[in-house]
Formats: C-alpha cells, sequence, structure tokens
C-alpha cells in the first residue's frame, strides 16, 4: 500500500511530509534515524486525520454535523469537544464577543474570492439572528443549540492539530526535538540538543517568492494569520475575511497578516486572530502582550 | 602570477553571477545559510581587531568594510 | 474591545491553551534569541619580541528593535607600550637620538636596529550604527566612529544603501565613509628632512637647544581626511555557498606623514652622518577588490577571501585569509586562521638616504611602505555554553618579513641586518551573551 506521506533525508534532519487540513503538513525530526521518522510521521498523520475528521465542518456523520444538524435538540459530546468548546468559550469571554465560533453562520453572506461582489445588507442582516456564543449551553456530557445556528472549529482546529500532534509526537520520543508546521502554523516539542534552532522562513503573503526573513525557533510554536487570498475589493477598499460578529461585516483597517510566537502553537493563533480582530490597533494590541510578532499591512 | 589568479577568480564570480539566473535558493533552503558563522560578518569582532592591528603594521586597509577613521598608530 | 482591559490576555490564552491539552504552563517565554540586547566583549594582548605590546578591550553590542530596525555600537579600549622601529639605520658604534618630544635622548647599541622606545598611549574607540529598511527589499544604514588618543583624534561618519534582488538571493550595496583626523604631537610636527638635533654638547644652554629643536618643528595641529567609497554584491551560489565581491576606492588628502619616523642619511662608507625627519605626500588614492567566498559544510565552514589593493604611491598588495571551522560537537568548534600577505614598496620608499645623491621630494625609511610579505597562523576554540552564551579563545602568530627593495647597502650596512623580521603573538578571550 502506498504511503500517504513522504520522508526526506536533510541535513542534519529527516523530514516528513503530508497533506491533510486543507493545507500543507510537515515534521521535521531532529534524528537520522529513518525508521523512528516513520514511525512518528505515520503517529503525526493518523492523529491529523482523526481530528480533521472529527472536527470538520465539510465532513458528515462527525460531531460537528450533528451538533449543526441537531435542530435545537440537545446533543451528547465527549471530553474533547468539551475541552474545546471551554477553549473557545474563553476565547469568546477574552475577547469580549469578537471570537464567536458561531459566526461562521456569516459565509452564507460573504464569498471572499478575491473579487468585488459585497453581499446585500438584507442577507448579511439576515443572518444576525443567528450569532451569538451566549445562546448555547453545555456542559461535560451535552451541547444545546438554538435551531438556525451553527459551530465551525475553523478558526482553532488546525493549531489545535498542531498542537496535538506535537504531544503525540513527545510522547512516542519524548528525546527528539520535532517541528511541526502546518501551513505556517508551527509547534516545536523539545528544544533541540546543543542549543541548536530550527530556522524558519516566514513567507510574505503578499509576494509569495520572497521571504520576509528567517527566524530562529528554539521552542515553543507559531502560528499565522492572514487573508493574503481570501478578501474582497470594492471600489478601491479592501474586506478582509475577518468578520465582526457584532456587525456582520469586515473588521476595517486589517493588516494582512499577523505573525505570533507563543508557547503554544493554539494560544499563538489565538493571538494572531484577535489581533486581525483589532483592526486598525492590531499592532498596539500585539505590543500590550509583549509577544514577538509581525505584521503585515 | 598571482595577481592574475586574483582577477581571474573575479571575472569568473561577475560572469556567473550576472549569467545564471537559477543561481541562489528558495527561502525555505536557507537552514545553512541562516547560520551565525555562516553569516559575511561572522566574527566581526575578530576581525575588528584584527583590522586594527593590520591598519598599523601593513601598508594596506579596508577591502571588506570601511576602514574609516584612523588612528595615531600608522 | 478596549485596549486597556487587554494586557492578560495572553496569559489567559496561555492558561486556557494548557488545559486544552492538558499541560501544565511551563513559566518560560518562547521565542528565539534575536529578541534584546546581544553584547560581545573581548579582550586581546598583542606582543611584539622586544617591541610594541598592547591590551585591547571590546565591547559591541546590538539590538534588532524589531522589523529589522536594527543599533549596534561598539568601545573599544586600547593601550599601547614599547618601542618601535623609528626608520634609522644600525651602526657599527652607538648612536644617540633625540626623543620625538625634543625632551631627552635615548641610545641605540652598536649592531642594533634603532628603535623609539617612547610609545605609550590609551586610545578609546567608539562606534555607533543604525540600519533599517526604508522600502521592500532596500536597508540603509548609517553610522559614526570616534577615536581619540592623546596626541590623535579621529572623527567619520558612514552611510550605505543596499537592495536585495532576486529572492534575496542577491544584494547590491553601495556606501561611503568620510573621515576627518586631526594630529598633534607632543613636540610639534617635524618639519619635512629636516635634521634631527641632538645635543651633544654643542648648545651653549639649554634654551639654545630648544631654539635649534624649535626650528624643525611646525606650531599647531595639521589633519588628514579620508573619502572612502564602497561597492558590493552579494550573491547566494547555492545551499551551501555565498560568495561577496567588494569594490572600494579611497582618497586621503592631508598630513600623511609620520611624525615619529626618520631617516639615516649614510656615507660611502654606510656610515650614518646625519638623521632627518621623513616626508611623504600629502594625498593617496586607493583602489580594492576584495572577494569572500563561504561554503557551509556538514561540521563546519569554509571562509576564504582574496583582496587586491593598489594605489598612486605605487604600493601593490596581495592578502589571503581562511578560516576554516569544524563543528567538534553540537556546541564547541574549532577554527584554524591562515593568512598571507605581500605588498610592493611605496615609490618613495628607501631604507636610508645617501650623502652623493640629491634629496628627493619625498622619502620614508618605515618598513611599513617597503616591501614585505606577512603571514598569520591562528587557531580558536570556541564553545557554547549551557546558558546559551559563548565563549571563545584565540591565538594568533603573525610574522612580518620587511624585504630590501633593491637597495644597494655601502660599507658597514652590508653587516647590518635593516630588515629583521617582526614577530607578535596574539591571545584572545571573547564572551557573548
Amino acid at each position: 500500500m502506498q504511503q500517504p506521506f513522504v520522508l526526506e533525508h536533510k541535513t542534519g534532519h529527516i523530514c516528513g511530509r503530508f497533506y491533510a487540513m486543507a493545507s500543507p503538513c510537515e515534521l521535521l525530526i531532529d534524528t537520522d534515524d529513518m525508521l523512528v521518522a516513520q514511525q512518528l510521521v505515520a503517529l503525526a498523520y493518523q492523529e491529523t486525520k482523526r481530528i480533521e475528521q472529527k472536527f470538520s465542518r465539510y465532513l458528515p456523520d462527525n460531531i460537528v454535523h450533528q451538533i449543526n444538524s441537531a435542530e435545537g435538540n440537545p446533543v451528547a459530546i465527549d471530553d474533547e469537544t468539551f475541552k474545546l468548546l471551554s477553549f473557545a468559550d474563553t476565547c469568546y469571554q477574552i475577547s469580549q464577543g469578537m471570537f464567536d465560533i458561531t459566526s461562521g453562520v456569516l459565509r452564507k453572506a460573504w464569498r471572499f474570492d478575491g473579487s468585488d461582489k459585497l453581499p446585500d445588507d438584507s442577507l448579511v442582516q439576515d443572518l444576525m439572528p443567528f450569532i451569538g456564543w451566549q445562546k448555547i449551553h453545555f456542559d461535560q456530557h451535552q451541547l444545546r443549540m438554538p435551531k438556525g445556528y451553527e459551530l465551525d472549529f475553523g478558526g482553532i482546529g488546525k493549531e489545535y492539530a498542531v498542537d496535538k500532534v506535537a504531544q503525540v509526537c513527545l510522547q512516542a520520543q519524548p528525546t527528539i526535538s520535532i517541528l511541526i508546521n502546518f501551513g505556517g502554523d508551527i509547534q516545536i516539542t523539545r528544544a533541540r540538543d546543543g542549543q541548536q534552532p530550527w530556522v524558519i522562513g516566514i513567507e510574505n503573503p503578499l509576494n509569495q517568492d520572497k521571504a520576509v526573513k528567517t527566524l530562529s525557533l528554539y521552542h515553543g510554536g507559531m502560528a499565522t494569520s492572514g487573508d493574503s487570498r481570501r478578501y474582497l475589493l470594492k471600489n478601491g477598499e479592501r474586506y478582509s475575511h475577518i468578520l465582526n460578529p457584532h456587525t456582520g461585516y469586515p473588521v476595517k483597517n486589517a493588516p494582512r497578516s499577523v505573525t505570533v510566537i507563543a508557547e503554544h502553537c493554539i494560544q499563538a493563533g489565538l493571538l494572531a486572530t484577535l489581533a486581525l480582530l483589532q483592526g486598525e490597533q492590531a499592532e498596539a494590541f500585539l505590543k500590550q502582550q509583549q509577544v514577538q510578532h509581525w505584521c503585515m499591512r | 602570477m598571482k595577481k592574475r589568479f586574483g582577477l581571474a577568480i573575479i571575472v569568473g564570480i561577475v560572469a556567473t553571477t550576472s549569467g545564471c539566473a537559477s543561481l541562489g535558493v528558495q527561502p525555505w533552503e536557507r537552514d545553512l545559510l541562516a547560520k551565525d558563522e555562516m553569516a559575511l560578518d561572522a566574527d566581526s569582532v575578530d576581525s575588528g581587531l584584527d583590522d586594527h592591528i593590520y591598519f598599523s603594521k601593513e601598508a594596506t586597509s579596508g577591502g571588506k568594510a570601511f576602514s574609516g577613521g584612523g588612528c595615531g598608530c600608522n | 474591545m478596549q485596549l486597556t482591559q487587554n494586557k492578560n490576555i495572553s496569559h489567559a490564552l496561555l492558561a486556557a491553551s494548557c488545559t486544552l491539552l492538558g499541560v501544565t504552563p511551563v513559566a518560560q517565554a518562547a521565542g528565539n534569541s534575536e529578541d534584546g540586547w546581544k553584547i560581545d566583549t573581548a579582550l586581546l594582548l598583542y606582543s611584539e619580541q622586544d617591541r610594541v605590546s598592547a591590551v585591547e578591550s571590546v565591547i559591541a553590542a546590538s539590538k534588532d528593535f524589531g522589523d529589522q530596525h536594527i543599533f549596534s555600537g561598539k568601545l573599544v579600549i586600547d593601550t599601547l607600550t614599547g618601542s618601535s622601529a623609528s626608520g634609522a639605520v644600525p651602526q657599527d658604534k652607538v648612536q644617540t637620538f633625540t626623543r620625538p618630544s625634543g625632551n631627552g635622548q635615548y641610545q641605540i647599541e652598536a649592531n642594533t636596529l634603532p628603535l623609539d622606545d617612547t610609545f605609550h598611549d590609551t586610545r578609546v574607540q567608539l562606534n555607533a550604527q543604525w540600519t533599517q529598511p526604508v522600502m521592500e527589499n532596500t536597508r540603509v544604514s548609517s553610522g559614526v566612529h570616534f577615536s581619540k588618543e592623546y596626541d590623535y583624534l579621529s572623527l567619520a561618519v558612514n552611510a550605505s544603501l543596499a537592495r536585495d534582488f532576486n529572492n534575496k538571493n542577491t544584494t547590491v550595496s553601495a556606501g561611503f565613509s568620510y573621515a576627518n583626523d586631526t594630529i598633534d604631537p607632543e613636540g610639534g610636527r617635524p618639519v619635512g628632512f629636516s635634521g634631527m638635533v641632538i645635543n651633544q654638547g654643542q648648545f651653549s644652554s639649554e634654551d639654545a637647544y630648544k631654539n635649534a629643536f624649535d626650528l624643525t618643528r611646525q606650531d599647531g595641529s595639521d589633519t588628514k581626511s579620508t573619502l572612502d567609497l564602497m561597492f558590493g554584491l552579494t550573491q547566494t551560489i547555492n545551499r551551501r555557498m555565498i560568495m561577496q565581491l567588494n569594490y572600494g576606492f579611497s582618497k586621503v588628502d592631508g598630513y600623511l606623514t609620520d611624525p615619529f619616523k626618520v631617516l639615516s642619511v649614510v656615507d660611502q662608507s654606510g656610515t650614518s652622518v646625519n638623521t632627518l625627519y621623513e616626508n611623504r605626500p600629502d594625498n593617496r588614492t586607493k583602489h580594492n577588490i576584495f572577494v569572500q567566498g563561504k561554503y557551509a559544510f556538514d561540521s563546519g565552514v569554509a571562509d576564504v577571501s582574496y583582496r587586491f589593493a593598489t594605489d598612486d604611491w605605487d604600493i601593490d598588495s596581495h592578502t589571503v585569509d581562511s578560516k576554516f571551522r569544524f563543528n567538534l560537537s553540537d556546541n564547541s568548534y574549532l577554527q584554524p586562521h591562515v593568512r598571507f600577505y605581500q605588498q610592493s614598496a611605496a615609490n618613495f620608499y628607501q631604507p636610508f638616504l645617501t650623502q652623493a645623491d640629491p634629496l628627493p621630494a619625498f622619502a620614508t625609511a618605515d618598513y611599513r611602505l617597503g616591501e614585505m610579505t606577512a603571514f598569520t597562523l591562528g587557531l580558536k576554540y570556541g564553545m557554547t555554553l549551557e546558558s546559551g552564551n559563548e565563549l571563545a579563545f584565540r591565538v594568533e602568530y603573525y610574522q612580518q618579513n620587511p624585504k630590501n627593495n633593491g637597495t644597494p647597502l655601502p660599507g658597514q650596512l652590508q653587516q647590518q641586518d635593516l630588515f629583521p623580521s617582526v614577530k607578535a603573538l596574539m591571545a584572545q578571550v571573547s564572551y557573548s551573551f
């Protein structure tokens, strides 16, 4: 049987690649042992696929599908789903409602295809009653969501997968440093031996031919949020795909891309997304958080 | 003889840099070049000290960087 | 949301992330070493056999203020003591010379190269440099340089522009530096080709000697200006190799004479009959070409450079410098260093003047402007400590072999070593954090 991933010897490490969650996925493994690397990449692939199948909004018969089609009835949830919902709840609270995993329903109105087709305001207003995380009630065992509402873990799914894969890899090989990179969302399982960093090139999303800079990451995670391809352009005004759940409209003057370094990938991802939601004040917000970051406008 | 050798190196580089667009690497291939020891100005403190010594002991200075202001040692 | 209420979002998210992933938070900042100040310190001891010794200490600091806005500064303090060749020739009898300041004399044994032992000076040097992007793929850098010792002041400014092309694989740069130096030696600057006044009892009083000495001196300070232009090309060749090519132009105007250097005037028997202060042209135009290549091996780095320099004093020089770094482990390395240098003599260099010949327009007997080869052999050992800081030790041996540029040696000079080798040892400790 053909493997869904490829492995390659690089200088000082082995690189494993596969495609999942609509993104190129890469593992850099600080070892020369091909068998160990193969075992790790297989494990990573398995874990990624598990999370994708469980939480993707686009796949049938998973927990998200069950919740979104429950029409107001309670749905039983497992511990992992409960933890993700709790995390989403924290994000909602600390962002004062700006990060809301029910706002995905707005996708019915907004199609960010690079065109100038803005939706009718009436269409947006019709969807507004179906946004509001405070209407969702859940505990450790079940969730109840009003009819017409939709949950979407798209804003945290990939970062969560990166962190989970890092955890699984660290458990399997606690002494080997592994860098997990899912399309720019990155987590390192542990520091490499001998103060060696992993070297990462940050791309400029506006011009993908040019790496903006390389940076050395020793441990921790990094994530990037942006709208390199997902936006609308009308009368010279750019509508980013970051939607304000309070208005139903894109956030104004948001940076095109925000990259943040933090202890965990998902933490970095949320900081980047929350920064985008700040629009013009993204840089000021990140500065206040005292995290290392890069904004591109 | 030595002089000619030096010029040959220079001509060789100019020819290769201007003639071949495939020179260079992609951003993700910079893992080795990004190492501190591969920077052209690695060991800059050492070279600063050396330059100062050679500046005061030899007739030629500069080349890699500005020889800058002088000192009374020359 | 209000920005003022945002302060602890990062911590709240960390706690939430840890709960989600079922791990305990570690009180450790993520990220990389690019943040904060990077400090390099070094202490170098330089010691020539029987001549100059120097102690140099360096503190260099740099910081990336974000988005490649980089400040770097450097403080160098060095002290110099010992003696240096005055330019006079050795003789078969004891020679007496007046100190450059005019205060006092020193005697040189027979058959010994005259060394002026009055060198002791402390120098302080400060540099500051700021670099930042100005537009996409373009950086400007500009800086100031200050160097002060007892009788010498150097001030310089520099600015350069660098632009990246071709996926940052090619960088083209252009820059200039302008330096203004002021020299004010103790006892004044000698009048070119004036004879050294030596008090051997021929003066009726100390004042009479002083008057005679002062006649060989120019009042006040003099200046020297240096304009450097540099054009550079850096090219990434492949994943392992990078090359640099620089062209440098330099124009120096002003007082280029060394106020401490003299020439012996000898008769047909090679016997010194007079000692004259040297005299150099007041301008010099230099060109140089510098090529450097660095290659990354799996366990080390090769760094080889070549420099060719030429100027209108007819000094041509070739320098080959190579360093090979061998990584002994993930956190230690050994780096041998070999340098070879060769220069031709300045067109006004002569090891001495002869009584029979008319005085040339310019002359120096400073061996540093004569024909010479030199080599350096060095070894550096560096290690990264547990803390991530770096400690390195370096030792180097430097030897200069001055050569006669074809001047016939009359009489007793044939028995003298006019071109002795200069041998120096350097030892350095560096610490970076």
